[in-house]
């Protein structure tokens, strides 16, 4: 049997996560979204990778108080914390959508977290296709 | 490391009205604050690291304001203004400066030369403080040989009265010696314009085609009491408080010139604490005597900075308030002691200065040595006889443009016009300089002056998530008896959080940092679709910049965003439940759409 590979989609705020790398690290990185502040990571975006055949997606913001735009960290918890409850109804596990929050300025911690939450997802196995 | 883009001037629009931060709008040469403070909340936690990101945020601050390391000891305008007084505690702006110039002298020694090529016209400069310097600072950015005229041995004017302990004597020679260098400015010092046959015709002759005049404040003022000269300020041992600092700044004052010696300070301003604390440090007994109180609600509070005060009374000096000098006693020649009456008001309904005292009420206070220091007047008699006083006496000059009335080509600025900070004198030399151009190239001097500046007010936070301001170290009181700096400034981690602490309250056309630091390419625009908005204004409660706001259109209310308040972080798009809120210019969505097609 092959093993499963999940597919991850990853969203990495602009002013916390590898500002001071200039390899263009987010090239490197399949699947990586830098956003300006994941504040603006709505609700729709969630969902809509799920929809398209992501297995798991991962949050990388500011820690509390240290975000640029001051409250756009707190915007995405409440938004993770509201999609867990209502994905769970529909057969999404809470572990396949994880918000972590600190400052990285160099970015090297990037691929370790998206290989923790490989994983962490692997375990959980491929998510079946919505209709 | 960035790509820190100097655009010469504070990068913000050539409107008549702009938005600043409140800092900025404070600050009297509009510096970039907010833009600094970004940049330095994004540096690397290394130190060596660091050195380059220091070394870009220096050069583009020397761009336009060459002083700013002295400024980061001594200025700190700007946090009066700020945002976060009210909410714990101003942004320690005057220290995050402080953190940059300390780390940037050395390479400023190193800096390289202009190089401009000086073929504009020969422009003199009468001065050399901090009003000249930078007016010869910039007019030879421009392209004009300048040449300044110092009465004495040293540049510096004023901020020579600035004591060691404050200011150290290192930071303010390297930072006018690279000024001089960078710029190729000459000077000509123990040249006192007024002496000998060095008058304004002279240098008109001589063929200089414009003047900028920044003599300062060199004469002392006397102690009057109501109207009368107090007697017996000839003694031995009666001293003005100006001179006094300036000796102390040439170091040939002993270490215990004052030992063993009582000394009473009159004055209650800065520069008056700057005196006692000196001569507390040259081991006198010091008591201050000052006409106002210490209320600082009240209408006559002592001018004095609080940090002064404290810093005062922490080293033992005795500050007696509402007090005043109705008689300076003598003994054989030598001073021992004032008769000082109650001071029970100082300035009067009009806002005058007009002191009453009740003579009733007052108290002899002994001592050996008297420090006047109530204040300095520019030296009229050299104004007089330049013919540039109009017929009640005051300076003939306009305000706004900073010409003399009298003289077209002679400009006039800092304290010799008015009393201010450095800062002040600073401003008015840039704005000498922009005048002098104008005027050799024959263009309108007026045109476009009047600035307005308006502050934006604090960006809306939940209050738990406000933090209190840093405290400031100082060395204790018992080891501060010398002229050694006593405050401890940020390490690059305190720096960065304080840098962080930082609401960036201004608007984004005026810092445009992150476009700096490569974070984006250019700032996004937030538009509305008016025919998916239903007015809900959920999206107002998300923005807390104040940008997001409701409108009248046709008959109901839309959505809109204030395009000078709006910070582009596309917060207020995920909020819009009808999806009537777009960022354009931001290339997430084509990046979502590459990803997800790819799963």
């Amino acid at each position: 049997m092959t093993e499963f590979i999940p597919k991850l989609v990853c969203f990495s705020c602009k002013f916390g996560w590898g500002y001071l790398n200039s390899n263009g690290y987010d090239k490197q990185i399949k699947n990586l979204i830098p956003v300006i502040c994941i504040g603006k990571v709505d609700t729709t975006h969630i969902i809509g990778a799920f929809k398209d055949g992501a297995d798991g997606l991962l949050i990388l913001g500011c820690p509390d108080g240290q975000c640029h735009f001051k409250t756009g960290n707190y915007q995405a918890r409440k938004r993770v914390f509201l999609l867990h409850n209502i994905l769970e109804e529909f057969g999404i596990e809470p572990g396949r959508l994880k918000i972590a929050l600190d400052i990285d300025p160099e970015g090297t911690r990037i691929p370790l977290i998206i290989e923790e939450m490989r994983t962490e997802v692997g375990s959980l196995g491929p998510l079946s296709p919505m209709v | 490391m960035w790509n820190t883009i100097s655009f010469g001037e504070a990068c913000v629009e050539p409107a008549i009205k702009q938005f600043l931060a409140p800092c900025q709008e404070r600050c009297p040469i509009n510096e970039d604050i907010q833009r600094t403070n970004v940049l330095i909340s994004l540096l690397p936690e290394d130190l060596e690291q660091a050195k380059e990101g220091l070394t870009q945020i220096g050069d583009y601050l020397f761009e336009n304001n060459p002083f700013f390391p002295v400024c980061g000891y001594v200025c700190g305008i700007c946090e009066l203004g700020c945002n976060y007084q009210s909410k714990g505690g101003s942004i320690r702006r005057r220290l995050l400066k402080r953190f940059v110039s300390d780390h940037y002298l050395d390479h400023l020694d190193k800096k390289q030369e202009y190089g401009v090529v000086k073929d504009a016209g020969n422009v003199a400069v009468v001065g050399g403080g901090p009003g000249g310097l930078m007016c010869a600072f910039h007019l030879s950015k421009k392209g004009y040989k300048v040449t300044m005229f110092e009465a004495s041995g040293r540049l510096g004017g004023a901020l020579w009265l600035i004591p060691h302990y404050r200011l150290p004597k290192v930071v303010l020679q390297r930072v006018i010696e690279n000024m001089l260098r960078v710029a190729s400015i000459d000077v000509k010092y123990n040249s006192k314009l007024g002496e000998g046959n060095l008058s304004l015709d002279k240098l008109r002759k001589d063929g200089y085609k414009a003047v900028f005049i920044a003599k300062g404040t060199p004469s002392p003022r006397v102690l009057t009491f109501g109207r009368d000269l107090v007697d017996n300020l000839d003694l031995d041992g009666v001293m003005y408080g100006q001179t006094f600092l300036y000796e102390v700044s040439r170091g040939i004052l002993a270490k215990d010139y004052l030992g063993g010696k009582a000394a009473i300070v009159i004055g209650g301003g800065n520069v008056a604490f700057d005196v006692a604390r000196s001569a507390r440090r040259l081991g006198g007994d010091i008591t201050l005597v000052a006409l106002e109180c210490s209320d600082k609600s009240s209408k006559d509070c002592i001018p004095a900075d609080y940090e002064e005060i404290r810093g005062a009374w922490e080293e033992g000096i005795r500050i007696i308030y509402s007090r005043g000098v109705s008689k300076i006693l003598g003994e054989g020649g030598r001073f021992t002691g004032i008769v000082s009456p109650k001071c029970i008001s100082v300035f009067d309904k009009e806002g005058r200065f007009n002191p009453q005292f009740d003579i009733e009420d007052a108290i002899t206070v002994n001592g050996d040595v008297l420090i006047v220091t109530v204040g300095q007047g520019p030296d009229w008699a050299f104004l007089q006889q330049e013919g540039l006083l109009d017929n009640q006496r005051r300076l003939a000059i306009d305000p706004l443009t900073l010409q003399s009335h009298t003289k077209e080509w002679v400009f006039l600025g800092g304290d010799v016009r008015r009393v201010g900070f450095m800062v002040d004198a600073m401003r008015e030399g840039r704005e000498a300089a922009v005048s002098i151009e104008r005027y050799l190239k024959g263009l309108d001097i007026k045109a476009g002056r009047k600035r307005q500046f308006e502050a934006f007010a604090i960006p809306q936070l939940k209050d738990e998530d406000y933090r209190s301001e840093p405290e400031v170290v100082w060395i204790p009181a018992d080891r501060r008896l010398n002229f050694q700096l006593f405050e401890q400034g940020f390490s690059l981690e305190e720096a960065i959080a304080e840098a962080r602490r930082c609401l960036y309250c201004g608007p984004c056309a005026s810092c445009r940092a992150c476009v700096s630091v490569g974070i984006q390419d250019d700032l996004p625009t937030v538009v509305i679709h008016e025919n998916l908005c239903s007015g809900c204004g959920i999206c107002v409660s998300s923005c807390h910049y104040s940008a997001a706001h409701l409108k009248e259109a046709g008959g109901s209310l839309v959505a809109a965003t204030d395009m000078f308040r709006c910070k582009a972080c596309g917060v207020c798009v995920p909020s819009c439940p009808a999806g009537a809120r777009e960022l354009i210019g931001s290339e997430m969505e084509k990046r979502i759409a590459e990803v997800y097609a790819s799963l």
